[in-house]
This record gives C-alpha cells, structure tokens and sequence, in this order.
C-alpha cells in the first residue's frame, strides 16, 4: 500500500535526510519527494510530501519510527495529524504556576508541550511566558478551553490564537 | 428629505460637513434633497423649516461651541426630545454620545421617532448594544426604517455589506478589530517596544485615546460593536451583559516580545460566533488580514458560500463616520421612494 505524508522540517541541513532514514532502514519504499527548500509554512518550518509504499505493518512502524525521531508529521493521506497551539500568558509566573500548567496541559490526551519561552519582567505581575501545544487534530477547542480555565484560576491573562 | 440632528458632537457635525459636501451629487444622482430642519447639542437647537445652512452651523458651533447661537433660528434651553416633538422632519440622525449605562437619552429619542412614523439613522452603540430587540420591535411595529452602519467600525462597510453585498451567504462568525483606539496602542507597543502606559499616554496627547480612556482600552467600545454584530448579522438576541470582555490595559511588553518571536502581534479581537462572545487580546499571525496598524478598523466574516471575506476601514473620526451615516440617509431614501 501507499501512503502520502506531509512532514514539517526544521529549515537546517541534513533535516531532510534525518527524516527519510527510517524509510529505507525499515524496507519500504519512497516513491516521491516534494521538497521545496523556498517553500515556507508560517513558522518558518518546510513542508515535506513524502510518499511511501510498502506494507500496512511495515508503514506503521515507519510513521512510529519518525515520531520516536521527533519528526512533525503534519498529514498521512490528506488527514491533518497535528496542530500548533500558541498561547501567551501574562502574570506572575513562579515555579510552581507554571509546572501546574504545564502537567494541566500535558494531562489532556493527545496533548504536549512542546515549546516554552518566558520573558520576566522586572514587575513579576508583568512577566509573559508563551506556551506551543502540540495536539491531535480536533483537540484544539478542548486545549483552548483548558488554557483559559488556567488562566481564570492562577490569574493569568490568557492570550489565545484567533 | 427634511432631516432632524440629534447631537452635534464630531459625528453630527461630520454629518452637516458630509451633507454640505454632497448635497449637490447627491439630488443629481439619487434625485434626493437633504435638508436639515433641526439640530441640536446640549445647549439648545437651531431650527428653520426652511433649511438650515450646514455651513454657517459648523461655523457657529466653532466659534460660540452652541448651536443655539445660530442666526435668527437658534433656540436655547430647549432639549432634543422637544425638538423632536414640535419640528416636521422624516428622518431623525440621532448621534449623541454612547451611554453604556441605560442607553439614554438615545433610547427615548430613536423610540419617539418610531412612534412619530419617522425614520432613524444613528451611530449610537448604547441602545443598541442594551435593547436591540426592542428597538427593532419597534420599528418594525411602526413600519419605519432603522440603520446603524455607523454604530460598528465607523467608515469600515460592515452591516449593510453582510445584509445586502452577501444576502444569501450564511455568515457563521465574525472576527475582527473593533476599536481604533486600542489598536493604535497595541500597534505601536509592538513596533517601539514601549509600555502600554507610556503608549496610552502618547495616544492621549495625539488625541487618539480620550481622558478617560476606559471605554476603549477596557474593552467596552468593541463590547458594543460585538452585540450589535451578533443581533443583526448572526440573529441572536443578545446584550452587553452576555460579552465577556477583556481589554488591554495588562498587556506588556514582554508578552508582544514574545509573541512576536512566534510570527503574532497582540491585537484586541472582538468574537461574534456561536461558541463565544468575546471581546479578548488574541495573537493574530503577522501578514496576516487582521495584522492591520494604526487606528484601523478590521473584521472578517465567515461564510457559508463566499469563505472568508475581510474588510477594513476607518473606525472612527468625523467625515469617516459620517459618511456611514449618509449612506444609510440614501437607502433610507430609496426604500422610501
């Protein structure tokens, strides 16, 4: 069978290669890549069409095999698989607020943290942090919701996509 | 038409500007002749059954700050609502300032309006925004037109271009930047990095932002904006108490840095859907329809056949808002003929 895939590549050299190793080393064939280096997602991110052929079982272990290698796989045949939340808060971040939120978030299944960044101010209360999710497509109403539930209850000021 | 101002704030006198300016293009291509029989502001009126001058009415509210003052046909001591009484006209342009509180005394002059068999335009959020359904009910039980362009968005086309340019589309929501105010400070924090209280200090000075500047920055302005869109484009029946508002005045610096390390700006988002009722800072992609600056205006509406249709415009200001208001005098005019 085949399978069509759309990765998302960080834009550094050897990405490609990283990703498409685990296809040949488990025995399935790659049938057609689409790399366009000029081609950019709004994260800054290139997307990948890898198309690829061999058994059912064999394609599983493909697809579980790039994920363990921390491979975004966007799309398997035109089904979107994952989806980037952003979130900014605002408040007084201590430790502990945010390993609450984090383990909040990281409880919901098909849900991950997958990127933090924090700014202190010298006005703790003014402090920011951005959370990114990474969650199961259709999971984001679910993250959205939680995130604001946080916010009301440790008194952030929850700043979400549109 | 004989056409009645009530208020003479920036909008009634971008109305007399916009009626002075257009008046001419306006009879040639509508066969449509405005004529303002009475104006009001707090001091008094000037009424004349014979016309008044727009330009000797903008001129003696600059100079006197009264329109009472006007020559011969000015009247002190008397209020918009007695006007309204003793003064023949078609159309009432009610453009006092918004009340949040109750609505008035908007509310009672648009209502006495329909009562008379007369027709209302206004950009007045406040009784919109507090008894929408009543007011439909009753112009609707009078068999009068009501139009409020001007109320959302000030210039930006947005009820009527729902209404009319998309009739036969659903529109499932609609997203946008409602006020001008607080997007001019969020633009500019993130451009100089400056704190929001240094940035509403410069939006004060240039006039952009008010003395008081709650109704903008604590996000009750887009609040208004958000039921009346809801009501008249999404058909609900809802009211200011059912927002939930957030403003902006807890955002800092370090959070649009951080956001802007992402690809987003902070923008102030008024939600008109079926899951939200919001008014709420959102991240927005740079580049992208809503990522506008300075004091403009921007909403998208999500639709059934078109997709996703934006506009942007002017939000506020005199000549802008008003021209909003004249479009709604012309169709009132055409629907009448």
């Amino acid at each position: 069978m085949r399978v069509n895939l759309v990765l998302e590549l960080l834009d550094v050299p050897g990405k490609l290669l990283e990703a498409l190793e685990p296809i040949g080393k488990l025995g399935a064939n790659i049938v057609a890549v689409i790399h366009q280096r000029d081609v950019k997602t709004e994260r800054g991110t290139i997307p990948v069409h890898v198309t690829i052929e061999g058994d059912k079982e064999t394609l599983e272990m493909v697809l579980k095999s790039m994920e363990d290698l921390g491979i975004q796989i966007m799309e398997v045949d035109g089904v979107m698989r994952k989806e980037k939340i952003t979130t900014v808060l605002i408040g007084n971040i201590v430790e502990k607020n945010l390993k609450e939120t984090m383990e909040i978030l990281s409880g919901i299944e098909g849900v991950k943290v997958a990127d933090l960044d924090l700014k202190m101010s010298d006005h703790p209360e003014q402090s920011a942090s951005k959370i990114i999710v990474e969650a199961d497509y259709g999971k984001k109403r679910d993250v959205l919701k939680k995130i604001k539930e946080i916010g009301s209850s440790k008194g952030f000021l929850v700043i979400n996509e549109v | 038409m004989r056409i009645c101002i009530i208020g003479f704030g920036a909008v009634g006198q971008g109305v007399a500007r916009v009626i002075s300016m257009k008046r001419d293009k306006v009879r040639e291509k509508y066969g449509l002749d405005m004529e303002l029989v009475a104006v009001t502001d707090s001091t008094g009126a000037a009424v004349s059954e014979e016309g008044l001058d727009p330009d000797l009415l903008l001129e003696t509210k600059k100079k006197t700050g009264k329109v009472s003052e006007y020559p011969e046909h000015g009247v002190s001591d008397i209020s918009g609502l007695e006007v309204m009484n003793e003064v023949e006209y078609d159309c009432l342009v009610e453009v006092t300032p918004t009340n949040i509180e109750d609505g008035e005394p908007a509310r009672t002059h648009i209502l006495a309006a329909f009562r008379a068999g007369k027709d209302v335009v206004t950009s007045n959020k406040g009784p919109l925004a507090l008894s929408y359904s009543e007011l439909i009910a009753e112009a609707e039980s009078n068999s009068v037109q009501f139009k409020f362009e001007a109320s959302v968005g000030g210039a930006m086309p947005i009820l009527n271009f729902a209404h009319e340019t998309l009739a036969g589309c659903d529109i499932n929501s609609v997203f946008g930047i409602l006020n001008g105010t607080t997007n001019f400070i969020l633009s500019r924090m993130a451009k100089e990095g400056s704190s929001y209280e240094q940035t509403l200090n410069e939006a004060q000075q240039l006039g952009i932002a008010e003395t008081n500047p709650a109704q903008d920055v604590d996000g009750i302005d887009a609040a208004c904006k958000v039921v009346i869109l809801a009501n008249s484009i999404l058909g609900r029946d809802v009211s200011f108490k059912d927002v939930e508002i957030n403003g902006i005045s807890k955002i800092t610096p370090e959070a649009i840095y951080l956001a802007k390390k992402e690809g987003y700006l902070i923008k102030l988002i008024g939600e008109v859907s079926n899951e939200a009722l919001e008014v709420s800072p959102r991240l927005v992609r740079e580049g992208s329809p809503f990522a506008v600056g300075g004091t403009l205006n921007v909403a998208t509406l999500k639709t059934d056949l078109a997709e996703d249709v934006t506009v942007v415009g002017k939000g506020a200001g005199s000549v802008e808002t008003a021209s909003a208001i004249l479009s709604d005098i012309i169709s009132v005019w055409k629907s009448r003929r």
